[in-house]
């Protein structure tokens, strides 16, 4: 195909190329006459152009607060976006509890005004659909209404967030649940391995924490605890919006000014965000469970991070090769097609913006082959550092980027949350652009560079959940020294 | 659909239709056109019988393509169970041209391979393990000698490049479905390759994709205790229909299944009369079904699938099983129900969301907010939706509660609409909330392929879809109540608990 030449010829200019037609490819019209079908048909193909105008979201600024607004008056709906920056990973280990239930409680604990039956009976009644999330370092929530009753949604969504009522049995409801949770971790071998796997590495940072019955005794979710921790996050201060849909900003701006203007500012400052001490210790960690397939986890830290960085794309290039990139990519390819090893098979490099990721790989795969699958990874990562990709793959993994930019755009929705996520990452506007002219300024040499200054295969944390008498004790100990764990992640007869 | 009521309006879609949205209280109404109906769908059928659903829509110039066959687990035998999804694989592996250096090479191979197989399992048979393991080795070698002349996913690469996004398959009971989305200026790269890949399949890397599709079995039944106790179920409820045996197929059979038994089941079920191809998004009518014509309307009409005959008995008494597994107890109760055809299909999917549709439903309600008696509660219809189904309730009990204990709390409600029925109000709200529901579901271009799809190969009409939405606002209260008492009997019940070693 001819497509990647005429790709790198565009080259994204900020604001002036979104507001202008992108155009992708110029070539000819179809050839409706052709029957052909297969490679040679697919490479001879000409790609016409894809002319489309990206919309761009327009800044505004209600109470103090940034407001994302993006119009759409395709369906009769409208959606509200909150993001506030902060969560349980700022607080500490005794606001985990209160910090994991917020979202929850924020949903279905009513408000000061209304009992959550009578609020649930309200959203129902309108068809308003609310969600909230949110996790260690931010909390989120949404709002989907018909846009005729965008004044009652805004209205019932705000207080929901402003003036939550910590209903006692909805308390209760999600503290019984989370203890039965933790009763249950051990049930689904490869949650248990994820967790497992951070906690070994993260050790006491709040990645690395996982609910246990101490952090769940009834004091650590009261009204009290959940207000408190809810007054520190929940605020403007912490708050960026973002609105899209079948409404203007002339009429949704005042509804969203009435939203923030009984709101009381943030009560005392968030510490900063701990800053992660990851493990860096070679070796194998085991928790014995008799299964048909074992659970595969490694990896090892690295520095690489997310910014406008050349070696920060040649790492999203390089992971994509490495395994991120689906069936194209070196680690499905040779442990699921080649091998017949696995169904799912990937690397993983995290590129958090402030702090030190990791990198690694998972899969799952039958006993008997568990520590083959592991040294064909290994092998694979090895090579990565010695040996640059070649033009073809490096392309693969620049076109998936480069000509399905446009479903960046797919939806309101999509571009209004993107860019709340720039905002809270202190991510210039522009992002979107020099994360592909940056994606498409990567070599191959690039790519071998990174991974040979980053990425030890000898150094890595391998954890596995499964049969070790099927594995075989003397192929596991090959890979390095290993320690058996419980399944509650302690050194096993260590208590 | 229902009536507009006060506060109702109508509004323009952008889509040429005028939608209709009434979230205020209301009595139930004789269904009526749907504005879904009203889409600017077009749809021919080829002269070989393949049909071609077409609905344009603005936005992102983004096209998604699905295309269905009416083929899945029901459409199996025992002995060849999981074929249908083996297959879903293997049409990812190339074509004649695409995934090969030299497709006649590869083939010259695939002949030993096949007959090592061949001999392995007659050895297997008579329990010659030394042979097995010997023939195992040899079709391994002869597979990576094959694959000096694959060029591995290519088939992907191609689609991937050209930045296409969720390229996969899907295989349900009555259908294997294949979709992806493409950036719109690649819309005759789809039907290029399309088109090669039903006309020229080649069932390149087959053992160890087979092995692949064993993983994925381990995966998501052996080392999953849900998928287990679901497996469990259906096999305990159902004794004569194929929808008692998993779509993924037994162990033992996905490790017989041979290239000649893919590839038969290939010719017979993937024909163009079994096929609809769906496409939305920023395409021209003309152009697709120009396109269509050319590459798709050259493929041979094939066989006719075998209707599928089995009919399953009516249950004579309760039946309880018990999976035992080193994992907490779940419970899953399943009565058997009719097929999504029937009349009182409607006032199913309706009382499905009455029960456990948000945190308001009764069971919800009952189990996790007032008794705390489970943390979790869910229902379900399947496992598949033409022939008569399984209506079931699952339950995660919370400790120390038993769940003999959530049964009883689960029959208790049952029992309380059977003899009272749902308010209004609650059928308002259950009416309401599938009714907000068809607004949203228009949002995605993949999403409304899927729809169409299905209602096209399902009721042979796109529109239906659309007419079962609102068709859900005619139920009432007494429908409700009677289906419960017609369905949820104890005698047509089947539980299924998860159970520790000597435990309960």
């Amino acid at each position: 195909m001819s497509a990647r030449s005429g790709l790198r010829k565009w080259r994204p200019g900020g604001t002036a190329v979104l507001a202008g037609a992108l155009v992708l490819v110029g070539a000819t019209a179809p050839d409706a006459s052709a029957q052909a079908v297969g490679r040679a048909a697919a490479e001879a193909l000409e790609v016409p152009p894809l002319r489309f105008d990206p919309p761009e979201p327009e800044l505004h600024e209600v109470r103090g607060v940034p407001v994302l607004f993006l119009a759409d008056p395709g369906l009769p709906l409208v959606s509200v976006f909150a993001r506030f920056q902060g969560g349980y990973g700022r607080l500490g280990r005794e606001a985990y509890a209160a910090g994991t239930a917020l979202p929850t409680l924020l949903r279905y604990g009513g408000t000061t005004t209304l009992a959550p039956d009578s609020l649930d009976a309200l959203l129902e009644y309108f068809a308003i659909q609310t969600s909230f999330g949110g996790g260690g370092e931010s909390v989120f929530a949404s709002v989907n209404t018909l846009t005729e009753h965008l004044d009652t949604a805004l209205t019932l969504w705000g207080s929901m967030m402003r003036e939550p009522g910590w209903d006692a049995r909805q308390l209760e409801v999600w503290r019984g649940s989370e203890v039965e949770r933790v009763r249950r971790r051990g049930d689904d071998p490869a949650r248990l391995a994820y967790s497992e796997f951070n906690r070994l590495l993260y050790g006491d940072h709040p990645v690395g924490w996982e609910m246990s019955l101490d952090d769940l005794r009834p004091d650590d979710v009261s009204a009290a605890r959940m207000a408190s921790v809810h007054g520190r996050i929940v605020c403007p201060g912490n708050l960026t919006l973002g609105a899209t849909g079948d409404v203007t900003w002339e009429d949704i701006a005042p509804l969203l000014d009435r939203m923030l203007a009984e709101w009381p500012a943030c009560g005392e400052p968030l510490p900063p965000s701990p800053e992660p001490r990851i493990l860096r210790q070679p070796g194998v960690w085991i928790i014995p469970r008799d299964l048909e397939q074992s659970v595969i986890v490694m990896a090892h830290p690295t520095d690489v991070h997310l910014a406008d960085e050349p070696e920060y794309y040649a790492a999203q290039i390089g992971n994509s090769i490495l395994g991120g990139g689906g069936f194209s990519s070196r680690i499905l390819s040779r442990v699921r097609t080649e091998e017949g090893y696995a169904y799912s098979a990937s690397s993983l490099w995290t590129t958090p913006r402030r702090f030190d990721g990791i990198v690694g790989a998972i899969t799952r795969t039958r006993p008997e082959n568990t520590v083959p699958a592991i040294r064909l990874i290994l092998e694979i990562l090895d090579d990565a550092r010695h040996t640059p990709p070649d033009d073809e793959e490096v392309g693969t993994a620049v076109d998936q980027i480069v000509n399905g930019f446009v479903f960046n755009f797919d939806s309101p929705g999509q571009i209004v949350a993107r860019r709340m996520f720039y905002l809270a990452q202190d991510l210039p506007a522009d992002w979107l652009e020099r994360y592909l002219a940056g994606v498409q300024a990567v070599t191959p040499e690039s790519i071998r560079s990174v991974f040979a200054d980053h990425l030890r295969p000898d150094g890595m944390s391998i954890l596995i959940v499964g049969d070790p008498d099927r594995i075989g004790a003397d192929d596991l100990a090959s890979l390095g020294p290993v320690t058996v764990l419980d399944v509650d992640g302690t050194p096993a007869g260590s208590r | 659909m229902r009536r507009p009521l006060a506060g109702a309006r109508a509004v323009g879609l952008g889509l040429g239709v005028a939608l209709i949205v009434s979230p205020g209280l209301g009595t139930a109404q004789e269904p009526g056109p749907t504005p879904g109906e009203a889409l600017p769908v077009v749809e021919r059928t080829l002269e070989n019988g393949m049909r071609i659903v077409v609905l344009p829509r603005p936005g992102a110039p983004t096209v998604a393509f699905v295309v269905r066959y009416a083929v899945g687990g029901v459409h199996e035998h025992l002995g060849t169970t999981g074929i249908a999804h083996l297959l879903e694989h293997m049409l990812f592996k190339g074509t004649t041209t695409v995934g090969t250096r030299d497709v006649e090479a590869e083939r010259a191979l695939f002949g030993l391979m096949d007959a090592a197989h061949d001999t392995l399992l007659r050895a297997r048979a008579r329990r010659d393990s030394a042979t097995v393991a010997r023939l195992d080795e040899r079709i391994a070698a002869l597979e990576d000698s094959a694959r000096v002349h694959v060029v591995g996913n290519e088939f992907d690469r191609i689609l991937t490049r050209a930045g296409a996004q969720g390229l996969n398959a899907t295989t349900t009971n009555e259908a294997t479905i294949y979709f992806v989305e493409l950036p719109a200026n690649r819309t005759q790269l789809w039907f290029v390759l399309e088109a090669d890949r039903m006309a020229n399949p080649v069932f390149r890397e087959f053992y160890s994709e087979r092995d692949v599709v064993t993983e994925e079995r381990r995966m998501r039944v052996e080392t999953s205790p849900g998928g287990l106790l679901y497996e469990q179920h259906l096999a305990a409820a159902y004794t004569v229909h194929p929808y008692g045996v998993p779509v993924v197929g037994y162990m033992s059979d996905l490790e017989t299944l041979s290239r000649a038994d893919v590839a038969d089941y290939y010719r017979r079920f993937y024909g163009p009369a079994n096929a609809v191809v769906t496409i939305v998004g920023d395409v021209d009518p003309d152009q697709v079904f120009g396109w269509a014509r050319t590459y798709l309307g050259t493929q041979p009409r094939g066989e006719e699938p075998p209707p599928v005959l089995a009919v399953e008995p009516p249950q004579r008494g309760e039946r309880r099983i018990e999976v035992v597994w080193d994992a907490e107890p779940q419970v899953r109760i399943g009565w058997h129900t009719p097929d999504i055809f029937h009349e009182d299909a409607p006032a199913l999917t309706l009382l499905s969301t009455l029960l456990s549709g948000g945190r308001t439903s009764r069971l919800y309600q009952r189990l996790v907010v007032e008794d705390r008696l489970a943390t979790e509660v869910f229902t379900s219809s399947g496992p598949g939706v033409e022939h008569a189904q399984l209506f079931a309730i699952d339950a995660t009990p919370r400790a120390p509660h038993t769940t003999r204990e959530v049964e009883a709390a689960v029959y208790d409600e049952l029992r309380r609409l059977a003899e009272h029925g749902p308010t209004e109000a609650e059928m308002e709200r259950v009416r309401n909330r599938a009714e907000a529901g068809s607004v949203r579901r228009l949002q995605s271009n993949v999403g409304l392929a899927f729809q169409l799809s299905e209602s096209a190969s399902l009721f042979g009409d796109w529109r239906e879809t659309f007419r079962l939405s609102a068709r859900l606002g005619a139920v009432t209260a007494d429908d409700v109540r009677r289906v419960v008492r017609r369905y949820f009997t104890d005698v047509n019940r089947t539980v299924a608990t998860l159970v520790t070693e000597g435990g309960s």
